[in-house]
């Protein structure tokens, strides 16, 4: 064997870490949801307040003050941690994890030799999702804070924020926030100690699964901004092997409001279970695409049918209650009944085997089949796989047929595909083989009527017509006609 | 019997497998086909659950097999 054929060879191998199995190749499937960057965000009680005042440092510090010592210190690890748990916080990316839990566990293993490091999340792979872009481009100096005063809690000199190659306005929009921060030489950024922050901005690629923790923590490695399996959470070993504090741009909005006003705001709204507010992100689907998405900040406890589109608001909106998947791609369909009763509350859409998610409601429009819409994002969902778990390169392109088999009629939905919604459970590196399964399992109970329709060759929703009289039962659009357009 | 054994009955063990190194070669079903089952693709499915105690010196020897280093048995 010649020299030359064996480097030939080798060259052919990728780097043993990025080899990826075959799968589905090529974009096929495009975003079932293809909206822009133009935005609708409605001003909101605590996080949106004034947001048509522009996303400006002047604007915030006039709003909120300065991010200044507190007559009892300014907020330390322990301090944040118990003002966290009266409001009872939780990381808003998706999984809900309590945040005084964690930034406990990352101030106990820092240290003054090991600091600790802080990670913005604004990544949002999820296409339907809109609120970190809001957040970003309507009020980044509230986010900014709060990644500031986390990372003075627990002594952090170094704050990485991921945004979304794909909007560019957000780019800009941090790009932007950042710069003044430096040229005003704000005070919030050198509160405790004399060192100031050091902010990086890191741009993820456009895919699903590039906002997985995993995802974004190989990004800041340098790597490729895919999910890898880790047998420690980043709160233990994170960036550089750093005990680091990584969450969601939304959760960090919240940190920003409880370091500068305290608990009180949160806790004058929500319910007394989950107090304060959350940001939802509501998208009309329809035939040719997706209005533009609508960014509400809700209090815990508002009805979802609140939230809804109000029939007359656009031209393209449901005739009928229609069902609402809950929670985005990774979600949880509810059916109209449950979609009716069900409030913005982790406990109550428990009850329905659904949970908030990254808080996307997506509703499909007049002419929309649920169904149809459920295969359409499956087949997005199997092609995003990032192509290193063999359970999710195999399990969820099969999943995604086997679930075309039902919606078309051929197989029933005890079939194949609950058994491949079971098995890719739990078998990957990262939540999207379990988002996945959550959706179909979800749809095959909520969309049991839809199910048995389209078995006898039938699709109501194909088959109705355009909105004619109000749809009784809907409460009304909360802040319509105050809604802020942001589509500069 | 190994300290590490005696330790690892009293606490249990139990096996982790990375499946984004995973390359679904096998070797660990053949090695220890009572814990580690086989999906259709031929990738592992193990439930989490305790390894007996009588399979943790398999489990070991499965989890040094793997050709990808995707197998870890985790002490309790």
């Amino acid at each position: 064997m010649s020299r030359g054929r064996r480097r030939s060879e080798r060259a052919d191998r990728a780097p043993r870490s990025r080899r990826r199995l075959p799968g589905v190749s090529g974009p096929q499937h495009p975003s079932p949801v293809p909206c822009g960057e133009d935005v609708v965000v409605a001003p909101g009680p605590l996080l949106l307040a004034g947001v048509q005042e522009g996303p400006g440092l002047a604007v915030h510090r006039r709003r909120h003050g300065l991010l200044v010592p507190h007559e009892e210190g300014f907020p330390d690890a322990e301090a944040l941690a118990v003002l966290a748990e009266q409001v009872r916080l939780r990381g808003r990316g998706g999984a809900g994890f309590p945040f005084a839990t964690k930034l406990r566990r990352v101030a106990e293993r820092g240290g003054r030799r090991r600091p600790p490091v802080v990670v913005v999340n604004a990544a949002e792979g999820e296409p339907a999702s809109h609120k970190d872009a809001a957040l970003l481009r309507t009020v980044p100096h509230l986010v900014l804070d709060g990644a500031a005063a986390a990372a003075h809690a627990v002594g952090a000199h170094e704050v990485h924020v991921v945004v979304p190659a794909e909007r560019h306005r957000v780019v800009t929009a941090l790009a932007a926030a950042l710069a003044e921060r430096r040229e005003t030489g704000d005070p919030a950024d050198v509160t405790a100690d004399a060192s100031p922050l050091r902010w990086q901005v890191h741009v993820a690629a456009p895919r699903f699964v590039a906002g997985q923790e995993s995802a974004v923590l190989e990004l800041i490695a340098g790597r490729e901004g895919l999910p890898v399996h880790r047998r420690e959470p980043a709160a233990v070993r994170g960036v550089r092997g750093r005990p680091t504090l990584l969450s969601n741009a939304e959760t960090f909005a919240h940190v920003g409001l409880l370091a500068l006003h305290g608990a009180e705001p949160a806790l004058a709204h929500g319910t007394a279970e989950e107090p304060g507010t959350t940001l939802v992100t509501t998208v009309l689907v329809t035939q040719d695409g997706c209005a533009d998405p609508v960014v509400r900040e809700v209090p815990f406890g508002t009805s979802v049918a609140s939230l809804l589109p109000v029939p007359g608001a656009t031209p393209e909106v449901a005739s009928a209650p229609v069902p609402v998947l809950v929670g985005g791609f990774h979600g949880a369909w509810l059916t109209a009944a449950e979609a009716a009763e069900a409030t913005v509350s982790s406990t109550d859409l428990a009850r329905f085997g659904a949970h908030l998610g990254a808080g996307v409601l997506l509703v499909p429009g007049t002419g929309v089949c649920p169904l149809g819409l459920t295969d359409r994002i499956l087949g997005h969902l199997a092609e995003q796989s990032a192509g290193r778990c063999g359970p999710c390169v195999h399990g969820l392109g099969s999943l995604a047929t086997a679930f075309g088999e039902v919606t078309s009629g051929r197989e029933v939905p005890s079939g194949p595909v609950a058994e491949l919604a079971a098995v890719v459970v739990g078998r990957g590196a990262c939540a999207h083989p379990d988002g996945t399964s959550r959706l179909v399992v979800s749809a095959l109970q909520a969309l049991a009527d839809e199910i048995d329709a389209h078995s006898t060759g039938s699709c109501p929703p194909a088959e109705s017509r355009p909105f004619s009289s109000p749809r009784p039962g809907s409460p009304g659009n909360p802040g319509a006609g105050e809604e802020h357009r942001w589509a500069s | 019997m190994g300290l590490l054994n005696r330790r690892a009955q009293r606490g249990g063990v139990t096996l982790e497998v990375d499946f984004s190194s995973c390359r679904a070669a096998g070797l660990c079903h053949e090695l220890l086909p009572e814990v580690i089952g086989l999906d259709v693709w031929g990738y592992p499915v193990v439930d989490g659950a305790p390894v007996p105690p009588d399979r943790v010196r398999e489990a070991r020897a499965a989890a040094r097999a793997c050709p990808r280093l995707a197998l870890r048995v985790v002490e309790a």
